[in-house]
Protein backbone atom coordinates (compact mmCIF):
# COMPACT_ATOMS: atom_id res chain seq x y z
CA UNK A 1 0.00 0.00 0.00
CA UNK A 2 2.76 2.53 0.52
CA UNK A 3 4.41 4.12 -2.03
CA UNK A 4 7.78 5.45 -2.11
CA UNK A 5 6.84 9.07 -2.97
CA UNK A 6 5.06 9.37 1.07
CA UNK A 7 7.61 7.58 2.40
CA UNK A 8 10.19 9.86 0.88
CA UNK A 9 7.96 12.84 2.28
CA UNK A 10 7.55 10.94 5.60
CA UNK A 11 11.42 10.47 5.90
CA UNK A 12 11.94 14.21 4.64
CA UNK A 13 9.33 15.80 7.31
CA UNK A 14 11.12 13.31 10.23
CA UNK A 15 14.47 14.54 9.01
CA UNK A 16 13.38 18.44 9.28
CA UNK A 17 12.04 17.95 12.61
CA UNK A 18 15.56 16.41 13.65
CA UNK A 19 17.12 19.35 12.04
CA UNK A 20 15.04 21.80 13.91
CA UNK A 21 15.84 19.86 17.27
CA UNK A 22 19.51 20.68 16.75
CA UNK A 23 19.16 23.99 15.37
CA UNK A 24 16.84 24.90 18.68
CA UNK A 25 20.03 23.22 20.46
CA UNK A 26 22.44 25.60 18.74
CA UNK A 27 20.08 28.86 18.50
CA UNK A 28 21.39 31.58 20.97
CA UNK A 29 18.41 34.16 20.32
CA UNK A 30 15.10 33.76 21.76
CA UNK A 31 13.31 34.84 18.57
CA UNK A 32 15.22 31.93 16.21
CA UNK A 33 13.88 29.88 19.26
CA UNK A 34 10.15 30.63 18.78
CA UNK A 35 10.87 30.69 14.65
CA UNK A 36 12.66 26.98 14.69
CA UNK A 37 9.85 25.74 16.93
CA UNK A 38 7.16 26.81 14.33
CA UNK A 39 9.16 25.29 11.27
CA UNK A 40 9.07 22.21 13.40
CA UNK A 41 5.42 22.40 14.04
CA UNK A 42 4.98 23.01 10.44
CA UNK A 43 7.49 19.88 9.63
CA UNK A 44 5.04 17.96 11.99
CA UNK A 45 1.80 18.85 10.96
CA UNK A 46 2.87 18.13 7.46
CA UNK A 47 4.36 14.54 8.35
CA UNK A 48 0.70 14.16 9.99
CA UNK A 49 -1.33 14.96 6.83
CA UNK A 50 1.02 12.88 4.49
CA UNK A 51 -0.09 9.90 6.83
CA UNK A 52 -4.09 10.65 6.50
CA UNK A 53 -3.16 10.82 3.11
CA UNK A 54 -1.38 7.46 2.97
CA UNK A 55 -3.80 5.65 5.92
CA UNK A 56 -6.91 7.20 4.40
CA UNK A 57 -8.16 8.77 8.43
CA UNK A 58 -9.75 11.63 8.14
CA UNK A 59 -9.21 12.36 11.25
CA UNK A 60 -5.50 13.04 11.18
CA UNK A 61 -6.32 15.68 8.87
CA UNK A 62 -8.01 17.69 11.60
CA UNK A 63 -5.16 16.98 13.65
CA UNK A 64 -2.61 18.28 11.50
CA UNK A 65 -4.13 21.28 10.53
CA UNK A 66 -5.19 22.10 14.37
CA UNK A 67 -1.11 21.15 14.69
CA UNK A 68 0.08 23.86 12.57
CA UNK A 69 -2.60 26.34 13.48
CA UNK A 70 -1.38 26.38 16.99
CA UNK A 71 1.88 25.43 17.21
CA UNK A 72 3.21 26.55 14.55
CA UNK A 73 1.21 30.17 14.53
CA UNK A 74 -0.67 30.52 17.47
CA UNK A 75 2.07 29.77 19.90
CA UNK A 76 4.49 31.05 19.00
CA UNK A 77 3.39 34.63 18.20
CA UNK A 78 1.84 34.52 22.04
CA UNK A 79 5.57 33.85 23.43
CA UNK A 80 7.24 36.37 21.02
CA UNK A 81 4.46 38.95 21.94
CA UNK A 82 5.51 38.25 25.60
CA UNK A 83 8.78 38.12 25.50
CA UNK A 84 8.40 41.46 23.73
CA UNK A 85 6.48 42.81 26.36
CA UNK A 86 8.25 41.66 29.43
CA UNK A 87 11.80 43.48 27.61
CA UNK A 88 13.82 40.27 28.40
CA UNK A 89 17.37 40.01 27.19
CA UNK A 90 17.30 38.86 23.93
CA UNK A 91 20.06 35.89 24.39
CA UNK A 92 19.06 32.28 25.57
CA UNK A 93 21.73 31.53 28.22
CA UNK A 94 22.52 28.49 28.42
CA UNK A 95 23.85 26.60 31.45
CA UNK A 96 25.90 24.21 29.13
CA UNK A 97 28.06 25.97 26.16
CA UNK A 98 26.57 25.81 22.87
CA UNK A 99 29.26 23.16 21.27
CA UNK A 100 29.05 20.49 24.31
CA UNK A 101 25.14 21.30 24.61
CA UNK A 102 25.08 20.23 20.62
CA UNK A 103 27.61 17.45 21.35
CA UNK A 104 24.95 16.16 24.41
CA UNK A 105 21.81 15.77 22.10
CA UNK A 106 24.14 14.07 19.94
CA UNK A 107 25.03 11.97 22.28
CA UNK A 108 20.85 11.66 22.80
CA UNK A 109 19.96 11.08 19.21
CA UNK A 110 22.18 8.09 18.85
CA UNK A 111 20.78 6.86 22.42
CA UNK A 112 17.49 6.99 21.11
CA UNK A 113 18.38 4.86 18.49
CA UNK A 114 19.60 2.73 20.21
CA UNK A 115 17.11 2.37 22.63
CA UNK A 116 14.43 2.04 19.55
CA UNK A 117 16.04 -0.11 17.38
CA UNK A 118 14.67 -3.20 18.70
CA UNK A 119 11.03 -2.05 18.74
CA UNK A 120 11.24 -0.36 15.34
CA UNK A 121 11.92 -4.19 13.42
CA UNK A 122 8.59 -5.39 14.71
CA UNK A 123 6.53 -2.25 13.69
CA UNK A 124 4.47 -2.52 10.46
CA UNK A 125 4.11 1.01 10.33
CA UNK A 126 5.12 3.05 7.33
CA UNK A 127 5.99 5.66 9.90
CA UNK A 128 8.07 3.63 12.36
CA UNK A 129 11.17 5.07 11.31
CA UNK A 130 9.85 7.93 12.96
CA UNK A 131 9.90 6.49 16.25
CA UNK A 132 13.89 6.94 17.03
CA UNK A 133 13.43 10.51 16.29
CA UNK A 134 10.52 11.45 18.20
CA UNK A 135 12.57 9.46 21.24
CA UNK A 136 15.51 12.11 20.33
CA UNK A 137 12.90 14.37 20.06
CA UNK A 138 11.55 13.79 23.14
CA UNK A 139 15.14 13.81 24.95
CA UNK A 140 16.60 16.71 23.36
CA UNK A 141 13.28 18.61 24.74
CA UNK A 142 14.06 17.05 28.52
CA UNK A 143 17.48 18.19 27.77
CA UNK A 144 16.17 21.98 26.58
CA UNK A 145 14.17 22.68 29.80
CA UNK A 146 16.73 21.34 32.15
CA UNK A 147 19.91 23.41 30.19
CA UNK A 148 18.15 26.56 29.18
CA UNK A 149 17.95 29.61 32.23
CA UNK A 150 14.66 31.53 31.80
CA UNK A 151 11.09 30.38 32.08
CA UNK A 152 10.38 30.89 28.45
CA UNK A 153 12.94 29.06 27.01
CA UNK A 154 12.14 26.10 29.23
CA UNK A 155 8.56 26.72 28.64
CA UNK A 156 9.76 26.13 24.79
CA UNK A 157 11.64 22.70 25.86
CA UNK A 158 8.36 21.27 27.12
CA UNK A 159 6.54 22.44 24.15
CA UNK A 160 9.36 20.66 21.94
CA UNK A 161 9.08 17.20 24.23
CA UNK A 162 5.01 17.66 23.44
CA UNK A 163 6.13 17.53 19.27
CA UNK A 164 7.97 14.59 20.37
CA UNK A 165 5.30 12.72 22.07
CA UNK A 166 2.75 14.24 19.00
CA UNK A 167 5.09 12.07 16.84
CA UNK A 168 5.68 8.94 18.32
CA UNK A 169 2.34 8.84 18.09
CA UNK A 170 1.66 9.27 14.77
CA UNK A 171 4.71 7.13 13.94
CA UNK A 172 3.47 4.07 16.28
CA UNK A 173 -0.49 4.32 15.88
CA UNK A 174 -1.42 6.60 13.22
CA UNK A 175 -2.66 9.15 15.81
CA UNK A 176 -4.42 8.62 19.24
CA UNK A 177 -8.24 8.79 19.20
CA UNK A 178 -9.29 12.13 17.91
CA UNK A 179 -10.56 12.81 21.62
CA UNK A 180 -7.38 12.08 23.20
CA UNK A 181 -5.44 14.36 20.48
CA UNK A 182 -8.47 17.64 20.95
CA UNK A 183 -7.54 17.12 25.01
CA UNK A 184 -3.49 17.07 24.43
CA UNK A 185 -3.78 20.26 22.32
CA UNK A 186 -6.00 21.82 24.44
CA UNK A 187 -3.41 20.96 27.64
CA UNK A 188 -0.82 22.50 25.35
CA UNK A 189 -2.60 25.66 24.89
CA UNK A 190 -3.74 25.79 28.46
CA UNK A 191 -0.04 24.61 29.65
CA UNK A 192 1.57 27.61 27.72
CA UNK A 193 -0.78 30.29 28.44
CA UNK A 194 -0.11 29.62 32.21
CA UNK A 195 3.91 29.19 31.78
CA UNK A 196 3.79 32.45 29.92
CA UNK A 197 1.58 34.45 32.51
CA UNK A 198 3.57 32.61 35.18
CA UNK A 199 6.61 33.89 33.53
CA UNK A 200 5.28 37.24 33.40
CA UNK A 201 4.87 37.10 37.13
CA UNK A 202 8.20 36.04 37.90
CA UNK A 203 9.43 38.68 36.02
CA UNK A 204 7.38 41.28 37.99
CA UNK A 205 8.81 39.67 41.38
CA UNK A 206 12.22 39.45 40.72
CA UNK A 207 12.93 41.71 37.92
CA UNK A 208 14.16 38.69 35.73
CA UNK A 209 12.87 35.43 34.73
CA UNK A 210 16.11 33.56 35.61
CA UNK A 211 14.33 30.11 36.67
CA UNK A 212 17.71 29.37 38.91
CA UNK A 213 16.99 33.11 41.18
CA UNK A 214 14.02 31.62 41.76
CA UNK A 215 15.60 29.88 44.65
CA UNK A 216 16.55 32.96 46.83
CA UNK A 217 13.77 33.55 49.35
CA UNK A 218 12.09 37.10 49.08
CA UNK A 219 9.44 38.74 51.22
CA UNK B 1 45.18 8.32 -17.37
CA UNK B 2 45.09 10.69 -20.21
CA UNK B 3 41.81 11.67 -19.40
CA UNK B 4 43.15 12.07 -15.37
CA UNK B 5 46.16 14.18 -16.38
CA UNK B 6 43.55 16.63 -18.32
CA UNK B 7 41.31 16.59 -15.51
CA UNK B 8 43.86 17.66 -13.29
CA UNK B 9 45.79 20.41 -15.60
CA UNK B 10 42.30 21.97 -16.35
CA UNK B 11 41.43 21.87 -12.21
CA UNK B 12 45.25 23.57 -11.65
CA UNK B 13 44.25 26.12 -14.89
CA UNK B 14 41.02 27.19 -13.95
CA UNK B 15 41.58 27.77 -9.81
CA UNK B 16 42.91 31.60 -10.48
CA UNK B 17 39.80 31.94 -12.43
CA UNK B 18 37.37 30.79 -9.75
CA UNK B 19 39.21 32.69 -6.93
CA UNK B 20 39.35 36.02 -9.64
CA UNK B 21 35.10 35.34 -10.47
CA UNK B 22 34.78 34.96 -6.47
CA UNK B 23 36.43 38.43 -6.46
CA UNK B 24 34.70 39.71 -9.29
CA UNK B 25 30.70 38.97 -7.96
CA UNK B 26 32.53 40.75 -4.10
CA UNK B 27 32.94 43.44 -5.89
CA UNK B 28 30.01 43.62 -7.62
CA UNK B 29 27.99 42.83 -4.61
CA UNK B 30 30.05 45.80 -3.05
CA UNK B 31 29.08 48.18 -5.92
CA UNK B 32 32.71 48.55 -7.28
CA UNK B 33 34.40 47.36 -10.74
CA UNK B 34 36.96 45.80 -9.34
CA UNK B 35 40.17 44.27 -11.18
CA UNK B 36 40.06 41.36 -13.99
CA UNK B 37 38.70 38.29 -13.20
CA UNK B 38 42.44 37.53 -14.58
CA UNK B 39 43.90 39.45 -12.02
CA UNK B 40 45.07 36.29 -9.78
CA UNK B 41 46.95 34.81 -13.17
CA UNK B 42 49.20 38.18 -13.23
CA UNK B 43 49.52 37.90 -9.26
CA UNK B 44 51.04 34.28 -9.66
CA UNK B 45 52.89 35.14 -12.18
CA UNK B 46 54.62 38.08 -10.97
CA UNK B 47 55.36 36.41 -8.05
CA UNK B 48 57.14 33.11 -10.23
CA UNK B 49 59.39 36.02 -11.86
CA UNK B 50 60.40 37.42 -7.78
CA UNK B 51 63.64 36.35 -5.81
CA UNK B 52 61.86 34.66 -2.55
CA UNK B 53 63.94 35.89 0.61
CA UNK B 54 64.46 33.42 3.63
CA UNK B 55 64.79 33.79 6.99
CA UNK B 56 68.10 32.36 8.30
CA UNK B 57 66.52 30.90 11.20
CA UNK B 58 64.25 28.40 9.12
CA UNK B 59 64.99 24.95 8.53
CA UNK B 60 64.42 22.66 5.44
CA UNK B 61 60.59 22.39 6.18
CA UNK B 62 60.40 26.05 5.56
CA UNK B 63 61.50 25.57 2.14
CA UNK B 64 59.51 21.87 1.68
CA UNK B 65 56.36 23.48 2.50
CA UNK B 66 55.05 24.83 -0.73
CA UNK B 67 56.19 22.30 -2.66
CA UNK B 68 54.77 19.36 -0.49
CA UNK B 69 51.57 21.67 -0.52
CA UNK B 70 51.22 22.17 -4.57
CA UNK B 71 52.20 17.92 -4.68
CA UNK B 72 49.43 16.84 -2.60
CA UNK B 73 46.87 19.31 -4.16
CA UNK B 74 47.60 17.52 -7.45
CA UNK B 75 47.49 14.28 -6.11
CA UNK B 76 44.42 15.27 -5.39
CA UNK B 77 43.22 16.27 -8.37
CA UNK B 78 44.15 13.17 -9.91
CA UNK B 79 42.30 11.23 -7.58
CA UNK B 80 38.63 13.83 -7.70
CA UNK B 81 36.20 13.00 -10.37
CA UNK B 82 35.70 16.68 -12.37
CA UNK B 83 34.04 16.56 -15.52
CA UNK B 84 34.11 12.91 -16.09
CA UNK B 85 33.63 10.35 -13.35
CA UNK B 86 36.64 8.57 -13.90
CA UNK B 87 39.13 8.99 -11.64
CA UNK B 88 42.45 7.56 -10.61
CA UNK B 89 41.34 4.90 -8.62
CA UNK B 90 44.30 3.04 -8.20
CA UNK B 91 45.93 5.58 -6.02
CA UNK B 92 43.02 5.33 -3.60
CA UNK B 93 39.58 6.25 -2.51
CA UNK B 94 38.35 9.37 -1.09
CA UNK B 95 39.91 8.76 2.36
CA UNK B 96 43.41 9.14 0.90
CA UNK B 97 42.06 12.23 -0.71
CA UNK B 98 40.81 13.93 2.93
CA UNK B 99 44.38 12.89 4.36
CA UNK B 100 45.97 14.36 1.44
CA UNK B 101 44.42 17.60 2.85
CA UNK B 102 45.14 17.03 6.16
CA UNK B 103 48.93 16.64 4.50
CA UNK B 104 48.95 20.17 3.52
CA UNK B 105 47.54 21.60 6.38
CA UNK B 106 50.26 19.93 8.25
CA UNK B 107 52.55 21.32 6.44
CA UNK B 108 51.54 24.77 6.09
CA UNK B 109 51.12 25.19 9.88
CA UNK B 110 54.74 23.51 10.07
CA UNK B 111 56.06 26.14 7.44
CA UNK B 112 54.20 29.14 9.46
CA UNK B 113 55.66 27.84 12.52
CA UNK B 114 59.44 27.55 11.01
CA UNK B 115 60.14 30.79 10.76
CA UNK B 116 59.51 31.87 14.31
CA UNK B 117 57.48 35.02 13.53
CA UNK B 118 54.41 34.88 16.49
CA UNK B 119 51.94 35.63 13.85
CA UNK B 120 53.09 32.36 12.27
CA UNK B 121 52.68 30.50 15.22
CA UNK B 122 48.93 32.32 15.95
CA UNK B 123 47.92 31.09 12.76
CA UNK B 124 49.28 27.75 12.64
CA UNK B 125 47.45 27.63 16.50
CA UNK B 126 44.01 28.67 14.70
CA UNK B 127 44.17 26.92 12.03
CA UNK B 128 44.65 23.25 14.10
CA UNK B 129 41.79 24.62 15.99
CA UNK B 130 39.47 25.23 13.04
CA UNK B 131 41.06 21.72 11.87
CA UNK B 132 40.17 19.66 14.56
CA UNK B 133 35.85 19.93 13.97
CA UNK B 134 36.52 20.50 10.22
CA UNK B 135 38.17 17.24 9.60
CA UNK B 136 36.22 14.58 11.16
CA UNK B 137 33.47 17.15 9.34
CA UNK B 138 34.23 16.22 6.32
CA UNK B 139 35.41 12.84 6.75
CA UNK B 140 31.85 12.32 8.23
CA UNK B 141 29.74 13.50 5.18
CA UNK B 142 31.77 12.27 2.98
CA UNK B 143 30.94 8.83 4.63
CA UNK B 144 27.43 9.43 3.88
CA UNK B 145 27.74 9.54 0.53
CA UNK B 146 29.68 6.57 0.80
CA UNK B 147 27.21 4.71 2.74
CA UNK B 148 24.46 5.91 0.92
CA UNK B 149 26.39 4.61 -2.65
CA UNK B 150 27.68 1.42 -1.08
CA UNK B 151 31.30 2.46 -2.48
CA UNK B 152 34.26 4.83 -1.01
CA UNK B 153 35.84 5.17 -4.14
CA UNK B 154 35.16 8.78 -5.01
CA UNK B 155 34.63 8.43 -8.57
CA UNK B 156 32.01 5.58 -8.60
CA UNK B 157 29.90 7.19 -5.76
CA UNK B 158 29.20 10.05 -8.09
CA UNK B 159 28.47 7.42 -11.23
CA UNK B 160 26.10 5.72 -8.60
CA UNK B 161 24.43 8.79 -7.54
CA UNK B 162 24.26 9.83 -10.73
CA UNK B 163 23.02 6.87 -12.84
CA UNK B 164 20.25 5.87 -10.54
CA UNK B 165 18.05 9.07 -10.72
CA UNK B 166 15.95 10.49 -7.63
CA UNK B 167 15.92 6.96 -5.26
CA UNK B 168 18.88 7.78 -3.66
CA UNK B 169 18.28 11.05 -2.43
CA UNK B 170 17.62 11.03 1.08
CA UNK B 171 17.63 13.34 3.81
CA UNK B 172 20.96 12.63 5.04
CA UNK B 173 22.25 13.75 1.17
CA UNK B 174 21.25 17.55 2.39
CA UNK B 175 22.16 16.86 5.91
CA UNK B 176 25.61 16.14 4.90
CA UNK B 177 25.86 18.51 2.41
CA UNK B 178 25.31 21.42 4.14
CA UNK B 179 27.84 20.07 6.97
CA UNK B 180 30.62 20.18 3.77
CA UNK B 181 29.54 23.05 2.54
CA UNK B 182 30.04 24.75 6.31
CA UNK B 183 33.63 22.81 6.24
CA UNK B 184 34.44 24.20 2.94
CA UNK B 185 34.20 27.09 4.15
CA UNK B 186 36.41 27.03 6.84
CA UNK B 187 39.27 24.89 5.28
CA UNK B 188 39.37 27.24 2.66
CA UNK B 189 39.84 30.45 5.05
CA UNK B 190 36.69 32.18 3.53
CA UNK B 191 34.09 34.41 5.65
CA UNK B 192 32.80 33.56 8.51
CA UNK B 193 35.82 31.25 9.45
CA UNK B 194 38.77 33.61 7.89
CA UNK B 195 38.67 37.12 5.88
CA UNK B 196 41.00 36.05 2.71
CA UNK B 197 40.78 39.73 1.43
CA UNK B 198 42.58 41.14 5.09
CA UNK B 199 45.91 41.26 6.74
CA UNK B 200 44.51 41.85 9.71
CA UNK B 201 46.82 40.78 12.99
CA UNK B 202 44.16 39.75 15.18
CA UNK B 203 42.11 37.96 12.95
CA UNK B 204 43.71 35.85 10.29
CA UNK B 205 44.33 32.79 9.95
CA UNK B 206 45.51 31.10 6.89
CA UNK B 207 47.25 34.53 5.53
CA UNK B 208 48.79 34.84 9.39
CA UNK B 209 50.97 30.87 8.40
CA UNK B 210 52.22 32.03 4.69
CA UNK B 211 52.88 35.38 5.85
CA UNK B 212 56.62 34.46 5.63
CA UNK B 213 56.86 33.29 2.04
CA UNK B 214 57.61 35.11 -0.79
CA UNK B 215 58.35 34.90 -4.26
CA UNK B 216 58.54 31.36 -5.50
CA UNK B 217 57.34 29.86 -2.89
CA UNK B 218 54.29 32.67 -2.04
CA UNK B 219 53.28 31.87 -6.04
CA UNK B 220 53.22 28.03 -5.11
CA UNK B 221 51.53 28.53 -1.96
CA UNK B 222 48.93 30.76 -3.23
CA UNK B 223 47.92 28.33 -5.63
CA UNK B 224 47.74 25.51 -3.87
CA UNK B 225 45.48 27.08 -1.82
CA UNK B 226 43.33 28.52 -4.94
CA UNK B 227 42.98 24.69 -6.26
CA UNK B 228 42.17 23.43 -2.96
CA UNK B 229 39.20 25.51 -3.03
CA UNK B 230 38.43 23.99 -6.50
CA UNK B 231 38.45 20.65 -5.25
CA UNK B 232 36.44 21.23 -2.52
CA UNK B 233 34.04 22.68 -5.28
CA UNK B 234 34.41 20.17 -7.48
CA UNK B 235 34.04 17.49 -4.86
CA UNK B 236 30.54 19.30 -3.85
CA UNK B 237 29.56 19.44 -7.51
CA UNK B 238 30.32 15.48 -7.96
CA UNK B 239 29.27 13.99 -5.31
CA UNK B 240 26.62 15.46 -3.34
CA UNK B 241 25.15 16.99 -7.11
CA UNK B 242 26.63 14.56 -9.70
CA UNK B 243 24.00 15.62 -12.52
CA UNK B 244 25.33 15.80 -15.51
CA UNK B 245 28.88 14.27 -15.18
CA UNK B 246 30.07 12.41 -17.92
CA UNK B 247 29.94 8.42 -17.41
CA UNK B 248 31.42 7.24 -20.42
CA UNK B 249 34.51 8.85 -22.63
CA UNK B 250 33.29 10.38 -25.50
CA UNK B 251 33.34 13.84 -26.97
CA UNK B 252 29.35 14.24 -26.61
CA UNK B 253 29.40 13.28 -22.57
CA UNK B 254 32.49 15.37 -21.92
CA UNK B 255 31.22 18.55 -23.38
CA UNK B 256 28.31 17.89 -20.77
CA UNK B 257 30.06 16.97 -18.25
CA UNK B 258 32.75 20.06 -18.70
CA UNK B 259 29.31 22.19 -19.03
CA UNK B 260 27.75 20.73 -16.30
CA UNK B 261 30.71 21.12 -13.46
CA UNK B 262 31.50 24.58 -14.53
CA UNK B 263 28.14 25.76 -14.37
CA UNK B 264 27.98 24.06 -10.71
CA UNK B 265 31.65 25.75 -9.89
CA UNK B 266 29.79 28.98 -11.37
CA UNK B 267 26.64 28.66 -8.84
CA UNK B 268 29.32 27.70 -5.77
CA UNK B 269 31.50 30.72 -5.94
CA UNK B 270 28.08 32.77 -6.31
CA UNK B 271 26.88 31.06 -3.06
CA UNK B 272 30.54 31.86 -1.45
CA UNK B 273 30.78 35.44 -2.53
CA UNK B 274 27.01 36.40 -1.59
CA UNK B 275 28.08 34.69 2.30
CA UNK B 276 30.95 36.52 2.34
CA UNK B 277 29.04 39.95 1.42
CA UNK B 278 26.11 39.30 3.63
CA UNK B 279 27.99 38.09 6.63
CA UNK B 280 30.66 39.46 9.35
CA UNK B 281 33.51 37.42 10.30
CA UNK B 282 32.64 35.66 13.14
CA UNK B 283 34.34 36.33 16.25
CA UNK B 284 37.23 33.77 17.11
CA UNK B 285 35.89 32.00 19.95
CA UNK B 286 32.51 31.36 18.00
CA UNK B 287 33.77 29.42 15.80
CA UNK B 288 33.70 26.60 17.52
CA UNK B 289 29.78 26.95 17.74
CA UNK B 290 29.62 26.82 13.88
CA UNK B 291 32.00 23.98 13.45
CA UNK B 292 29.90 22.00 16.33
CA UNK B 293 26.70 22.66 14.00
CA UNK B 294 28.21 21.19 11.07
CA UNK B 295 30.04 18.89 12.90
CA UNK B 296 26.52 17.76 14.02
CA UNK B 297 24.75 17.83 11.34
CA UNK B 298 27.22 15.21 9.19
CA UNK B 299 27.34 12.85 12.52
CA UNK B 300 22.92 13.44 11.91
CA UNK B 301 23.49 12.51 8.26
CA UNK B 302 25.13 9.14 9.46
CA UNK B 303 23.09 8.32 12.01
CA UNK B 304 19.84 9.37 9.36
CA UNK B 305 21.03 7.56 7.51
CA UNK B 306 20.53 3.96 9.79
CA UNK B 307 17.30 5.08 11.13
CA UNK B 308 15.44 6.03 8.28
Amino acid sequence: MQDSLSLDLVDTFAAIILLTDFMLVASGRMRSLTRLFAIQSLALGGLAAVVAFETKAENIYIIAVLSVALKAIVIPRFIDYTTEKIQVKKEVEPLIKIPGSLLICAALALLAYYVTEPIMDLGTAITGNCLAISFATVLIGLFLMVSRRKAITEAIGLLVVENGVFLAAIAMTYSMPMIVELGVFFDVFVGVVIMVVFAFRINRTFDSIDATSLRGLKD
Amino acid sequence: MLIEVLQMLLILAIAPLVTGLIRKFKAFFQGRQGPSMLQPYRDLAKLFRKDSVVSKDTSWIFMAAPYVCMTAVITAALMVPFFTSTSANFLGDLIVVVYLFGMMRFFLALSGLDAGSSFGGMGSSREMTVSVLVEPTILLSIFTMALITGTTVLGQISESLATSGLDLVRPALFLAFAAFFISTLAENARVPVDNPATHLELTMIHEAMILEHSGKQLALMEWSSMTKLVLYMALMANIFFPWGIAIEISAVAIGIGLLAVLIKIFLFALAIAVIESSMAKMRLFRLPNLLTVSFTLSLLAVVSFYIL
